[in-house]
């Protein structure tokens, strides 16, 4: 065991019944090249303190429940590996920009809160009429908003965006790429109501394009690029408007 | 909720970032490296006044006076979101006086510069 190679974690610790503040606590674990920083801390929950409190699921990119902050940045921990830092220490902190509930877990409650606002699912006034059998959508269609699709919901955007951080009515990126998503989706009808959110206030327009929700996105969805194509929709519909009032029958 | 005027903002803002991006660094190369450069002085020269022909002809000036216009909304539009990043975010309605009207102020002297070509 003395030859066994090791390295350092700094764990943020807070647990509020009984912490004034939180505090990092250094771990030795051992190094293992095939390890990911998930792997450390459930060594750690296993072997050492069994207080440390951390979410995660399915180990493989796929439920996005184990975001943090490694070394400042977000990550998914358990894609990345212990090899990519060793044998500097790795401190791992919750994401940023969220509520701390205790160690390394968040409160989700804004998140899905703003996710819930844009109506990420399909509208159709003939909901429950299938007399015309399934809605066909051709490949181009589905290529209209297949990336989009493939978020996970995992919020590293959330904590790699500096405006998300200081404006509470800015959606944020995901869930303004979902509503992209869904108003890109040719079996949807319901762009109207979601623009009704989106176009409030901060709700996308808070958005400067810095851009960094792209650069942290796990399953390399666009967000920037949603929100810039969602604002351009939104401007379209403003200068509509004066051409075609409401109510004009166009 | 009513929906943000913002979307009128974003849209000047959008057509200046194209203006400034595309057109401003070609003016800057051949005003500022194209005319002057090569041949002798008398050469450059007569280029010079060729190309102030060009801008003394009236689509010309139109065509000026939009890329500069949208070029200053953009700029205005930029500044006005950094105060706001800087924690100004509460008086985002007032900034629009000063970003905005800077901008529309600048029109005016660029129209008023372009009339005199």
């Amino acid at each position: 065991m003395s030859t066994e190679l090791t390295m350092t974690l700094e764990v943020f610790r807070y647990h509020p019944e009984t912490d004034h503040e939180p505090r990092f606590q250094a771990y030795e674990v051992p190094y293992d090249e095939d390890w990911v920083v998930l792997d450390a801390l459930n060594w750690i929950k296993d072997h050492v303190d069994g207080s440390l409190t951390h979410r995660w699921s399915c180990r493989m990119g796929v439920c996005g429940s184990c975001g943090m902050m490694v070394n400042g940045d977000p990550k998914l921990t358990c894609a990345v590996f212990l090899k990519d830092y060793y044998p500097r220490p790795i401190k791992v902190e919750p994401l940023v920009n969220f509520p701390v509930e205790r160690d390394l877990v968040v409160s989700l409650d804004g998140f899905m809160d703003k996710l819930e606002a844009v109506k990420p699912y399909i509208i159709r006034d003939d909901v429950n009429d299938t007399s015309g059998g399934e809605y066909l959508q051709s490949p181009a269609e589905l290529a209209q908003y297949k990336q989009y699709s493939m978020c996970i919901n995992c919020m590293l955007c959330y904590a790699a965006c500096p405006v998300a951080g200081h404006e509470d009515e800015f959606l944020g990126p995901a869930a303004l790429a979902l509503g992209h998503r869904y108003n890109k989706d040719s079996r949807d009808q319901g762009q109207a109501e979601r623009l009704d959110v989106m176009l409030v206030g901060e709700a996308i327009w808070g958005c400067t394009f810095v851009g960094e929700c792209t650069v942290v996105c796990p399953k390399h969805v666009d967000p920037a690029g949603a929100i810039q194509q969602a604002k351009a929709v939104g401007a379209q519909e403003f200068f509509k408007r004066f051409v075609a009032p409401k109510g004009a029958g166009v | 909720m009513k929906r943000s005027d913002e979307a009128f903002w974003w849209a000047l803002f959008s057509a200046g970032g194209v203006m400034a991006a595309l057109f401003v660094p070609a003016f800057v190369l051949v005003t500022g490296f194209l005319l002057p450069a090569g041949g002798d002085g008398a050469v450059a020269a007569e280029r010079t006044t060729q190309f102030a022909a060009a801008v003394g002809w009236w689509p010309v000036k139109l065509a000026l006076l939009g890329v500069l216009a949208l070029s200053f909304v953009h700029c205005g539009h930029r500044i006005r979101h950094t105060l706001m990043d800087l924690g100004l975010r509460r008086y985002s309605g007032l900034l629009k006086v000063p970003c905005y009207g800077g901008a529309l102020a600048a029109t005016v002297w660029a129209a008023l510069l372009l009339w005199r070509v």
